[in-house]
């Protein structure tokens, strides 16, 4: 398998915070929380280092923040001024490498083949970038080097403020191992709940690090938790997360769009981008490709040319993609507006343009064929899981039609999500003695006690042969309205004998229809099983 | 099917016709305005304005055992899960029957039921919750109604339904309910006109129905509903 590149990752931890104290000096030394609006709840997305001594972690609703930590500054996020602050930082790396790929404001990765060798190694490289980053005005950075981006984003982690962790060649699944499954979920930013899912779920498997998920053999990982499952396992492995290489795009995939009037605003160019982030997007799905890597270029009037690669964990969905471009553009003109001295640009923009870096087949989504909404039969399955927790699992249930003579019989209930293993052919045969007409809609298991009256007001009964002793002319029982009532038509009585070769499972006993009640009549099955009539269900 | 011509063509072209003309209805277009709909095919959309149920619309369904309520309440089940989605039922007695279900064109392997354990009895204090969370997953929730439910909890489950564009089918008395109803579907009984005293076969037979409502659905319409086997 194709060894994955070896990449250098700058992290700055708590990157908003950072641009927050950058614009409020004041807020410098004292617990400040970056919240932002997430499924309609304010969560906190980002915690000083004070903050989190309190136990202020991302993920905590703002009111639950603020319990926790009384003196507790909340700020609203405001992508646009990271990015703005973030994109001064790529630049200061771009004197170091030509090839810097954003993740995100606060993270940013590049591979080290040319540089390591260019600067003395990956160790003076490291020193070098630290030292970029801090004349840049950040403090605190972290610097990882290792085989892929993903571990190198964990090496970060591992490192010091200030400080670089690099992992040697050949030994990242070691440097993998140790760390838990909940590494995988990425640090400081909204997380994929299908990542955030199968976290939890190889926890409660009982893998609980990286070693172990990667010890499971890959064609089992890819059978029970399908591609996405078999990409992170990949990760954990420390291999690369393509099974194979990206290859590098068609050329004619580039989605350009000019801007005539040229925008200076933010808005006019996002909005030109949007429509671009969409074309370029179908059209990959069209190709049956997914894109992880892209470059998003732009053009000034004054000639000039902005370039900056993004890459994002998986595959860029529409909204990420789009988030993305609009980030690097309010980095590159929101700059000329509030701070004309450090802008990146003099003037409008003229020429925005999306090209494809990376794209790997998309094998991530299978949706289904037939009234193919997967998402419908998800939220269905997921609310009667729930309610299965709630109230136990044969609680919820569904019918699977099966063979047999009554009502009660001629149904299974089998709980949900087990498998229904429809017994169609066994239901198509004819059950001879079967109750004739349609189905009941209520059918009482057990049935309910009742009693079946002749003219005279005595119990009918039914003789050995299987004849009525007398003519039915009056029911009662409590599951009818009004408790019964005068028999106004019947059938019957069939008899039925079923496994009479076995002393203990043999039933015996005679079912009538009768309609009932004067003037609303009701149909029922009346049974009449060792001289106890009973009613066995009802068409409602 | 009562107009001169038809009755003097044979049976099976009247059959051909009739079935010619439901699969019409079933699959014209619906308009633009009445877009968030599911429409019912068969003598019960007849009675339906517009011939269809608006989703987040309240369709309560009501009527003594016998009359035929659980039909009706299967047959809205039915049309939801002909148009590829999900439908639930809770069912506190434990005896909604499930090939009455199948026939009444219910999909069995859209259609989940929420019913007491073997054994068991139905949590009556969790059934708002329950309804509740059927509502976050379903496109119609049928809500057999116990003996009494708070005003409070069916105003919360009328809003529920209509934030999340659910289809809610209480299914009991309408006084019991106590919160707006879209509308409201009452089954009044019927005739089983195969059956004689000793003789004969339950077979056809006629549910009277009458539908009233709010705005389209003020005016009370009545009809039967004949279901053949």
């Amino acid at each position: 398998m194709n060894g994955p590149t070896r990449t250098l990752c700058v992290w700055c931890p708590d990157w908003p915070v950072v641009t927050a104290r950058r614009a409020r000096p004041e807020l410098v030394g004292v617990p400040v929380a970056v919240v932002d609006r997430v499924d309609g709840r304010v969560v906190v997305c980002a915690a000083s280092r004070e903050a989190r001594e309190e136990t202020v972690v991302p993920g905590l609703r703002r009111r639950e923040a603020e319990a926790r930590c009384p003196t507790l500054v909340v700020v609203d996020a405001d992508p646009a001024a990271d990015m703005r602050a973030f994109e001064a930082v790529a630049r200061a790396i771009e004197a170091v490498t030509p090839r810097v790929v954003l993740e995100r404001p606060g993270v940013c990765t590049f591979p080290t083949r040319g540089p390591s060798r260019y600067f003395g190694g990956d160790v003076a490289l490291t020193a070098l970038v630290l030292r970029t980053v801090r004349t840049a005005g950040v403090i605190g950075a972290r610097v990882g080097i290792a085989d892929g981006p993903f571990a190198a984003r964990l090496a970060a982690r591992a490192a010091d403020p200030d400080g670089a962790r690099v992992v040697e060649p050949e030994s990242t699944p070691a440097f993998l191992a140790p760390w838990s499954v909940r590494a995988l979920i990425p640090a400081d930013t909204e997380p994929d709940s299908d990542v955030v899912a199968l976290a939890d779920l190889l926890g409660r498997l009982g893998v609980k690090t990286l070693g172990a998920f990667a010890a499971l053999p890959a064609p089992a990982v890819l059978a029970r938790f399908g591609s996405h499952g078999a990409r992170l396992h990949r990760l954990a492995s420390g291999f690369d997360e393509h099974s194979t290489p990206p290859a590098p795009p068609p050329p004619d995939l580039v989605e350009s769009a000019e801007l005539d009037p040229p925008a200076t605003r933010v808005d006019e160019a996002a909005f030109a981008a949007k429509t671009l982030a969409d074309r370029l997007l179908g059209r990959l799905a069209g190709l049956g490709l997914s894109c992880s890597q892209v470059v998003v270029e732009a053009e000034t009037e004054h000639g000039e040319r902005l370039t900056r690669c993004w890459r994002h964990e998986g595959a860029l969905t529409p909204a990420a993609l789009v988030d993305r471009v609009r980030w690097q553009l309010e980095g590159w003109l929101a700059g000329s507006e509030c701070e004309p001295e450090d802008a990146f640009t003099t003037a409008g923009l003229t020429l925005v343009r999306l090209v494809p870096e990376e794209v790997a087949p998309a094998d991530g989504r299978q949706l289904g064929f037939w009234g193919g909404d997967a998402a419908a039969r998800d939220r269905a399955d997921r609310v009667l899981a729930r309610l299965q927790g709630l109230l136990g699992h044969d609680a919820v249930v569904t019918a699977v039609p099966c063979g047999g003579r009554t009502p009660a019989e001629r149904v299974r209930w089998v709980p949900w999500g087990d498998a229904r293993d429809d017994r169609a052919l066994l239901d198509a045969l004819e059950w001879p003695g079967t109750v004739p007409g349609p189905s009941p809609a209520r059918v009482y298991s057990p049935a309910i006690a009742a009693e079946l009256l002749d003219g005279d007001g005595v119990p009918v009964g039914v003789s050995g042969r299987g004849e009525a002793t007398a003519a039915p002319a009056r029911l009662v029982c409590a599951a009818l309205p009004d408790g019964g009532g005068p028999v106004q038509a019947w059938a019957g009585p069939w008899l039925h004998d079923v496994r009479w070769w076995d002393r203990v499972t043999r039933r015996r006993r005679a079912l009538w229809h009768v309609v009932v009640g004067d003037p609303d009549t009701t149909a029922c099955l009346v049974g009449l099983e060792g001289g106890r009539a009973t009613v066995e269900a009802i068409y409602d | 099917m009562t107009s001169a011509p038809a009755r003097l063509l044979p049976r099976r072209d009247l059959e051909a016709r009739t079935a010619l003309s439901d699969t019409a209805r079933r699959h014209r277009p619906v308009s633009a305005a009445h877009e968030r709909v599911i429409p019912v095919p068969g003598p019960l959309g007849e009675l339906l304005p517009n011939a269809a149920m608006t989703r987040g619309a309240v369709v309560g369904v009501e009527g003594i055992p016998g009359a035929g309520a659980s039909s009706v309440a299967l047959t809205l089940a039915a049309a939801v899960t002909e148009v590829g989605e999900w439908a639930a039922a809770v069912d506190l007695g434990g005896s909604l029957g499930g090939r009455a279900a199948a026939e009444a064109g219910v999909a069995l392997d859209r259609f989940a039921v929420v019913r007491p354990p073997p054994g068991g009895r139905f949590p009556l204090d969790r059934w708002a919750a329950v309804v509740a969370t059927l509502l976050d997953g379903m496109s119609l929730v049928i809500a057999e109604l116990p003996r009494s439910v708070r005003g409070a909890d069916a105003r919360r489950l009328v809003a529920r339904a209509r934030e999340r564009e659910v289809i809610l089918v209480p299914f009991g008395p309408a006084r019991t309910w106590g919160a707006d109803t879209t509308l409201r579907v009452r089954a009044t009984g019927g005739e089983w006109p195969g059956l004689e005293t000793g003789s004969g076969v339950l077979g056809e037979r006629t549910i009277r129905v009458e539908v009233d409502g709010r705005g389209a659905a003020a005016r009370t319409r009545a009809g039967a509903l004949v279901l053949a086997s």
